[in-house]
Formats: C-alpha cells, structure tokens, sequence
C-alpha cells in the first residue's frame, strides 16, 4: 500500500553520530510522539527532516539534544547511550534553533545572549569574547551587539538566535523552521551560513525549496515512523510520495521558471467564467469605475526611530486583488496599518479617500467596518474559548440580531472550510486551521476590502493549497502582504512594491515577475527560488505545456 | 494601590522588609532550582495584565490580580509577585522602593491565601471553578485593601482617614476584579484546564 | 467636631483656591514639564539611534558621571540607606533639603529628566490624595490652627496634618529622583549584579532579568491582541460583555506565557543551562568608589541629624 523506503540499519565503518533503535516517545497527557524511530546520521550528513504537521519531527529533534530522554529503545551520540549524566556534554555539541527567536533571546543584551552558550561551554572570558564579536559580525549585528533583543527586529531576532547557537562551535546544528517570516536577502545570510557550516545539519522546515538548496538527505516523517530516508532528489522526483505526507508542493511548479505569456490576460467587464489560473484577469478597463480607496500623498511616521512610509499613492478598485511586495521593514505592514485606519497621518499629511469622499478624523475608527485584516500570526491572536464565538465576535460588535450573528458565523466558517468546528477551542486547532478561523473571524464582518498579512507563513503545503483556493474564491479585494512569489502569481493581478517606506513600482504582476531590476533596488533575490523550481520540475520530468 | 515611599514609619517598612526577605528565602530554597526561569517567564505576563487599565465609568481601573496569581501559581505566587512588584517599582515607580517590603506582603500573602482557597474550593465542575475563581479573585483585592489599611494606620491617628478613604475605593476594582477573575478562570478550564491547579514546580503530595 | 481648643482661621473661597493649587504646585509644575518634554521629543521627529556597537550603560543615557563610574555594589548599598533615611525624616524643611539633594543627584548624572519626572507624575494619585485626605482627618490636638474650608465646617483643614503631608511628599518625591541615579545608571544586569554582590540570591537576580525581557514580549502579544479585537469593533466599555471579553484575553496571555515558559527553558537547556546564568565578569570595587559612599552617608547623617537636633518648624 504504502511505498517504504527505509534504508537498513548500516554498522558503516564511518563512525555514526547518532543511531536511533526503535526510539519511542509518548507525551504525559498520552498523546503519542514517536511510534518507532530507526534512524543513523553520520557526520557532515545535511538532513532534511519533513512531513506533515504532527508527524513527529519536533519530539524528534528533542531527542538528540537530550531534551527528551528515550521511553522505549535506543538513543545514541557516536556510540554513547543518551543518559541524564551525558546530556550537559552532549548539549554543548548538538545546537538546536528553534522557531521563535524570542525564546533563545532571554538576556537583556544581544552580548548576553550570544555568550550564554560559550559561557556554559566554560570557555575564557577572551575567547568568549572573540565567538560573540565574530558570529555577530557574521550575521551583521555587530553594530548592535549591545541592543536589548526587545528593540530588534523579527529578522534581526532570528539572525541574533542563529548567531548564538553557531557562536558555541556546534558539531550538529539542528534547525527548526529557520527561515519562517524572512524576506529573501535574510534568508540568503541564512543559507550562506549554513552552507559554510561543516558539521551535521537537520532541518525541519515547511519550504521544501530552501531545503533543497541546503540538504543532501531527505527523512520523511509519519506518524512516528521513518517513512523514507532517501536523497533530497529521490523526494522531490517522486510527487507521489511528496502528495502522500502532504508535502505536494508541486502545485506550486504551474508558477514559476516559465515566461508570461501575454494572452493569457485579458479584461471583462462581467465575471462570466473562471479560469484554471485565477487572478488572470487584469483590471485594465475597470479603472473607469471609482476606486474603493484611495491614499493621496499619504504619510506615516512613528513616534520613535521606526521608518514609516512616505509619500504614498495608492487606489483601490472593487474586485482587486493586489499584492504588496517588498524587503522586511519595507513599509509594508506599516501601510496596511495605514488602510485600516490603525495609523492616522499628522496633521494633513495625505487624504485617505473612501469611496471618493475623503475621511474626517472621526471617521478613522469607522473604517473597520469597511476593512478587515488578518494579521501576520493572526492564528497567535485569537482569544476565545470556541469558534464560535471568536467568529461571533465582529458581528456582535456590529450590534446585529442573533439570528443574522449565527447565519454569518455559519457562512464564515463554510467559507473557509471549517463548518462543524464551532465549538472546538481554536488553541487546539492546528497553525493552517486557526489562520483560516481568523480569515472566517475577519470575513464574518462582511468587509469590502481584506488585507492578510503574510498569509502563508510556517503553514504546510497542504494547508497552503488550501488557503490558495479559499483566496481564489473570494469574490472581495483583497491585499495580500507577503514575500511568497507563488500566491502573488496566483492570485494577484497587479503588484505594488515598497522600498524604503515608498512605493517604487505599481503595475501588473507579469511585468513584476519579469522585473529584473527589482532585486538590485531593494535586494530581493526571488530568482535563486525561481531556479530551484527549475531543477526540481527536471527532476519530476513535468511538462507544463 | 500601591505605598509610595515615606508613608510609613521607617520601622514598619524596614519590619516588612526583613519579614519579605524571609518569606523570599524560604520561597528559593523550597522551590526546584529548576523551575525558577518558568516561574520568571510567567511573572512577566502577570506584569503585563497588571498595566492594561479597564474602562469603568468615567474612569479606568488596572487588575491588582493577586487572587488569579495565588490561584495559578499556588505556593510559588509570592516569589512571581516579589520580582513583579520590584520590576513595577524600578520601571514606573508603582510603588517606593522602601515600601516593597510592605507592598510585596500586601499583594504576596493575600495571593497565597487565595491561593490555598481556590485549591481546596475549587471543585470539578466548570461553574464551581468560575465561581470560587471569581470569589478568591474578589477577596485578594479584599485582603491587598485591609492590609493596606492596616499598614497606613501604622502612622498614627492622621492616617486613619486615608486608610478607610483606601479600603473604600477599592470596591469598585474589588468587583471588576471578581468579575474578570471568573471570566479568566472559566477560560481556562475550558480551553487549558491542565493550568489550574497544575502549579510549575511539582505537585506535592 | 469639637475642635473648641484649637486656632481655628476660616478661610473664604478665593483663599482655599490658592491653598490648594500651593500644595499641588510640585505636581503641577512635574506634569508640565513632562509634557513639555514629551512634545519636544515627538516634534523633534527621529531621534538619533544611539550606538549600540559599544556596551551602553543604560539605554537612556550614556554617561561619565560619578554615578555612572560608581561600582553598582557600593553605589546600591549607599543610596539604599539614603532612601531608608529619608523616609526616617519628620520636619518639613529636612525633607525639602533632601529633595533638593535628589534633584541635584539626578543634574549630576548628567541624565534627561523625563524618566524622572515621569516617575513623579506616577506619584501624583497616590500623594495628591494624601495631600487631600490627611490634613482634613487628622485629629485636632489643642492648641493647634486649623482652617475652616467653605462648605466644610464639619472637616477643619488642619495645618500639622498639612505638614505631615507635604513631608511625606517630599520625601516620596526625593527617593522616586534618587530612583534614576540609584538604579538606571548601570546596565540592568549590572544594576542587578551589585545586588547580587550585596547578598540577594543569585538565582533571584536571574529571575528578574528574564521577568524583564519577557514583559517586552508580553507587552507586544498583548498589544496584538487588543488590536486584533479592535479591527473586529471592540471598544471598551463599562459593560459585562467587556470584561468577559478582556478575561478571555487575559486568559489567552497567561496560557500563551506558560506554553512559551517551556520553550525558553528548553532553548535555555539546549544551551548548557545547568542552573544558573555563567557568571559575568565583575566591577571591581575602588577606593573611590568607598569615598563617594562616605560622603553620600555623610550626607544622610547630616540630614538625619539635621531632622532631629534642628527641627525647623516652616508652618
């Protein structure tokens, strides 16, 4: 039934580094972690690690640093059982990064935090001091070694967290999500980093491409149990196997690598068929009618050093779907902020424009009637003990009758494919589940214009697939705010791209995925992704004609 | 509420002071070692639910929360609030730094008293835990308020004034207190039960 | 109210006015500066990112005043025992010496005056309401003067509880100025290290620092959340429903800080944590640094004795 691909147990005369024997892990409450894990890894193995969300891969992971201590079979580091008694050496040679970088960043300076490891090593204050100055000039931090982490950015948090796991020399470096939320120039001083590591590297990450680049082996994950161990090519040339652990990415390959081809768009008036390829359609002609919104010269700065945006122009049509692109701290949140009336300019520095008729300052706060946003990690800011009502909650803001409260519940949850998820508690629900619960928590307001930031951050591929067409089906304008070539192609007719707090460039999607200047103006490489689709689409033998 | 500086006689401050100090030491050496960063993390949050003020009528009041924290932390509830109360003292001056002492027993003892309450009362059901949840929430605001009182009238007659002015005006936060302490608590056992009643450093049996 | 032996002045309406705004002066005078400093800095637009490439001795300023250059141990132990005996001060004229003493600590140290005029303006419920409160339900002793207020003859306004009060809020206001030059004038961890010096656990100086950093964070989930529920139409309101809602919300920050608890402490683990933060390397102690602690016990002692041998009566 099930193609299985596991490599025998090897006794290679190379030494092991770590060898795993029938590895068990249930968790106290009895949810099961690891079934039975037969895994070795040898040294200067790159490893991705992939497979769906719950298969396994974090209590994995656990395990080789002494986080988790095995229940049930054998755990060892070259050759030595893992014991409570050996972990603290072990630790001090296995590093792991785990997702958010708030969590290792627990001192109050960057200096602190880089040295902690160093210091626990036992090194000398000299060549602790050397470590820090030298991981923290390679990740570009040096200028604020002695900034508070609170006053970083997230790029800057998660630069500063890999920064204080190599500073500790590790022999094995274990990666979880790395690149999660990262803008194409941060990703590339991740992958230059990783790539100079000589060590044994295990990634855990949902971007099967930046794998790609970075891993030589592929162990896939199910269920608690080694499904595949075979080389990364192996994986990516069998889409069968990808689909089974929902790792299909390969919905993705209709996107990039080729070259646009101009009748694929055309104008309506009237939406009278679909397409295969949605957002094909351009808005040419319907810039006749008056845009929903519009920002005239509109400005934002923050109270403190953060840059805001200058100078913006900007119209909204009914039925846009737009995509706001840019490097990280672009402007770009900074400007959705600014569409939903969150950030109001000084003074009378620009017009917001709703439906033609410019907004008075009272009216600011009227606007989220209008507008509705999803927030980057909107699945982290949900706050009620069931669906239910954490979609309920805009309509009863509204002031509306039970009866309609409950239908729009019903068509929001229907909506975003989580009908009979009422009374679930959305803090059990998974990340792709609770993004969708707070796109239905945002659509049951009914709003003209929905703004998602980063929609597609650390969600699995299935999921991802999901959300795609739950966006494609929305007949709304929408912004999409996001570093993912992949949904701007999809779903985005026209792209808007912001640099340094100004929108350099606005125009139709294909002229931005045929802009080769873009990335020497603000650093977005999105061709070396563009390239490892390539390979892989070989590697599949695909044919998109 | 909290004692500025200068308020009481320097015997009482210095006096609860010391009594602090104690309760503080005896706190770290029965805690696991282990479990004191957790406890750091979670003090945070309650810094942070401290400072969001709640509308209330014309004006707003702010969560004292030493119910909530005794229910949630158990016996660890007054080391969370020692370092809490310190931090508030340092950043905004909520609170003189001579009086931590006496602010640290006002909020510390009532915490692990509502502490201990909550546990023995709370039963299994969804609405007892609400109820007593919104009880030891209430009757912490109750005891932060009488010893308050209590450590204003240690400065003579002149005080008694201000001491009755103080129990009064902590009326108001002592409802919105209970009531936000039942919601709290009714939250969580639906959402994570496993919180209530499970205290960071091992069950004791 | 028998107040038949005491001195009794009855006041009228224009003369109570002037009493009241005389005693709220300072607080006054506090707030207005405070936002005049507030406005300043928002009107000057970006400031200038300081440099964050070297060690900084405190966010908020960096400086070579002599309590910057003072070993936090020692710096610590004086001031605390400054503070201890200020609040022991009971004339009027001491405690208003020894506010003059702060402010000019604070000039000292070369620092803004924001933060510590900020600290003032946190006093001003607490001491307002005093000032209020205690001169009017002070018992009248005899032989003593008390003003009757219009409208208040049952309350005589009575002037020793009046110079208790505006004691107390000197003395209040003196310690919260020491406050800056005390503590912010180090590193935090520094700051916390001379406590650590000074006898306090080591494991509790750890727990303060990651208590610190994590409010940071907290601060900004919390900050999400409450943005989150206002793009959805919430407004706070005297209501049921608003409190039900800010319980939930409350509920999610708690839930949310003990699931992140674990993670830090196994990203800590995974780091060699074994118990306690490697030490940082320490300030040595200097001569100096004992000199600047006489002096400034010195200058206690002064006022201490000051208090008690001089007792200047100003009212």
């Amino acid at each position: 039934m099930h193609h299985m691909a596991v490599r025998p147990p090897v006794d290679d005369e190379r030494t092991t580094l770590f060898s795993l024997r029938q590895l068990a892990y249930t968790y106290p409450d009895g949810t099961p972690g690891l079934r039975s894990i037969d895994l070795d890894i040898f040294p200067g193995d790159r490893v991705a690690l992939v497979g769906q969300n719950g298969s396994g891969k974090s209590t994995l992971i656990r395990h080789l640093n002494g986080l988790f201590l095995a229940q049930a079979g054998r755990c060892s580091y070259q050759g030595e059982l893992i014991t409570e008694a050996m972990v603290q050496g072990l630790r001090q040679k296995v590093g792991i990064l785990f997702q958010d970088p708030d969590d290792h960043l627990f001192c109050n300076t960057l200096y602190d935090d880089v040295a902690f490891g160093p210091r626990n090593q036992g090194r000398r204050p000299e060549e602790v001091e050397r470590l820090v100055h030298h991981w923290l000039g390679e990740v570009e931090l040096d200028q604020v070694m002695y900034k508070p982490a609170h006053h970083l950015s997230y790029g800057q948090k998660k630069r500063a967290a890999l920064a204080a796991i190599l500073a500790m020399e590790p022999e094995v470096l274990i990666l979880d999500e790395p690149t999660a939320n990262l803008d194409p120039r941060q990703e590339a001083v991740f992958r230059r980093l990783l790539e100079q590591f000589t060590g044994a590297l295990i990634a855990i990450d949902h971007d099967l491409l930046f794998l790609y680049g970075l891993c030589e082996r592929a162990v896939v994950l199910a269920q608690g149990q080694v499904h595949h161990d075979y080389s990364f090519q192996q994986l990516a040339a069998e889409p069968q196997a990808l689909c089974e652990h929902g790792l299909d990415f390969t919905f993705r390959f209709t996107c990039c690598g080729q070259h646009y081809h101009h009748d694929q768009y055309h104008h309506h008036h009237h939406g009278t068929h679909e397409h295969e390829v949605a957002g094909a359609h351009l808005h040419g002609e319907s810039q006749q009618t008056d845009p929903i919104i519009e920002l005239q010269h509109y400005w934002y700065s923050y109270p403190d050093t953060t840059p805001g945006v200058s100078n913006i122009n900007l119209s909204l049509f009914p039925g846009d779907t737009l995509a706001l692109i840019g490097e990280n701290g672009a402007g770009k949140s900074t400007l959705a902020h600014c569409l939903l009336g969150l950030h109001r300019p000084e003074k009378n520095e620009g017009f917001y424009l709703l439906e033609g008729r410019p907004l008075a300052r009272q009216d600011y706060r009227q606007l989220w009637r209008r507008v509705g946003m999803v927030f980057q990690n909107a699945a982290d800011q949900l706050f009620s003990p069931s669906c239910r009502e954490e979609v309920a909650f805009g309509p009863e803001q509204l002031g509306l009758s039970k009866t309609e409260v409950r239908r729009r519940v019903e068509q929001a949850l229907e909506l975003v494919g989580l009908s009979g998820y009422a009374k679930r508690p959305p803090l059990h629900m998974s990340g792709g589940e609770r993004k969708r619960l707070a796109i239905a928590a945002t659509l049951s307001l009914e709003p003209e214009v929905l703004i998602l930031d980063e929609p597609t951050a650390s969600l699995d591929p299935r999921s991802e697939e999901l959300l795609l067409q739950i966006l494609a089906d929305l007949p709304i304008t929408k912004i999409l705010v996001t570093h993912d070539l992949f949904f701007v192609r999809q779903l985005c007719a026209r792209t808007v791209v912001l640099h340094q707090g100004r929108i350099i460039r606005d125009y139709a999607t294909h002229e931005f995925l045929a802009d080769e200047h873009l990335q020497v103006v603000n650093g977005l490489d999105y061709t070396y992704k563009n390239s490892c689709y390539q390979e892989i689409q070989a590697l599949q033998g695909i044919s998109l004609r | 509420m909290h004692i500025a500086d200068g308020v009481l006689p320097t015997a009482v401050a210095a006096g609860s002071y010391i009594v602090t100090l104690a309760g503080l030491g005896l706190s770290l050496r029965t805690l696991d070692q282990r479990e004191l960063p957790k406890i750091a993390v979670v003090s945070s949050s309650f810094f942070v639910a401290s400072l969001i003020h709640l509308p209330l009528g014309p004006t707003s009041v702010h969560l004292l929360l030493p119910g909530l924290v005794g229910a949630l932390l158990g016996p660890t509830a007054f080391l969370s609030i020692v370092v809490g109360l310190f931090l508030q003292s340092l950043l905004f001056q909520f609170g003189g730094l001579t009086a931590l002492g006496a602010n640290s027993l006002m909020m510390g003892l009532p915490a692990l008293v509502c502490g201990f309450l909550y546990r023995r009362l709370r039963g299994t059901s969804k609405k007892s835990n609400a109820l007593v949840g919104s009880l030891v929430s209430g009757l912490g605001v109750l005891l932060a308020a009488l010893i308050l009182a209590f450590f204003l009238a240690t400065g003579g007659e002149s005080f008694m004034g201000v001491a009755k002015i103080a129990l009064v005006a902590h009326i108001p936060v002592m409802v919105v207190e209970a009531l936000v302490g039942g919601f709290v608590i009714s939250f969580l056992y639906q959402v994570k039960p496993e919180l209530l009643g499970v205290t960071l450093a091992r069950e004791n049996v | 109210m028998n107040f038949d032996q005491a001195h009794v002045i009855v006041l009228n309406g224009v003369q109570t006015m002037s009493l009241f705004s005389c005693l709220f002066l300072p607080f006054f005078c506090a707030l207005v500066a405070w936002l005049l400093k507030a406005e300043e800095s928002t009107s000057a637009g970006q400031k200038t990112e300081p440099d964050w490439s070297s060690p900084v001795l405190d966010r908020h300023g960096q400086g070579s005043s002599l309590f910057h250059t003072w070993a936090p141990s020692i710096k610590i132990a004086t001031l605390l025992i400054a503070a201890f005996v200020i609040v022991s001060l009971h004339t009027l004229a001491w405690a208003l010496t020894a506010l003059f003493c702060c402010a000019l600590c604070v000039e000292l140290t070369g620092m803004s005056w924001t933060r510590p005029l900020r600290r003032l303006a946190a006093l001003g419920g607490f001491l307002g309401m005093l000032v209020v409160i205690v001169p009017l339900t002070s018992p009248v002793q005899s032989g003593e003067t008390v003003l009757v207020l219009p409208g208040l003859p049952e309350w005589p306004y009575s002037l020793a509880g009046a110079h208790l009060a505006l004691t107390i809020v000197c003395k209040a206001m003196a310690v919260a100025l020491l406050m800056e030059p005390m503590l912010a004038t180090s590193s935090l961890p520094q700051t916390l290290q001379g406590f650590t010096d000074l006898g306090l656990p080591a494991s509790l100086n750890q727990m303060i620092l990651l208590c610190h950093r994590y409010i940071f964070v907290f601060q900004e989930e919390m900050r999400r959340m409450q943005r989150s529920m206002r793009v959805r139409g919430f407004v706070p309101r005297t209501n049921i429903a608003t409190l039900r809602t800010m319980g939930s919300g409350f509920g999610m920050l708690f839930i949310r800080s003990f699931e992140r608890t674990e993670r830090v402490y196994e990203a800590m683990l995974s780091r060699g944590y074994q118990g306690s933060f490697p030490a940082e390397v320490r300030q040595k102690i200097t001569n100096m640094d004992l000199v600047k602690g006489v002096l400034f016990i010195m200058i206690a002692a002064i006022l201490l004795a000051g208090d008690r041998l001089l007792p200047l009566i100003l009212f």
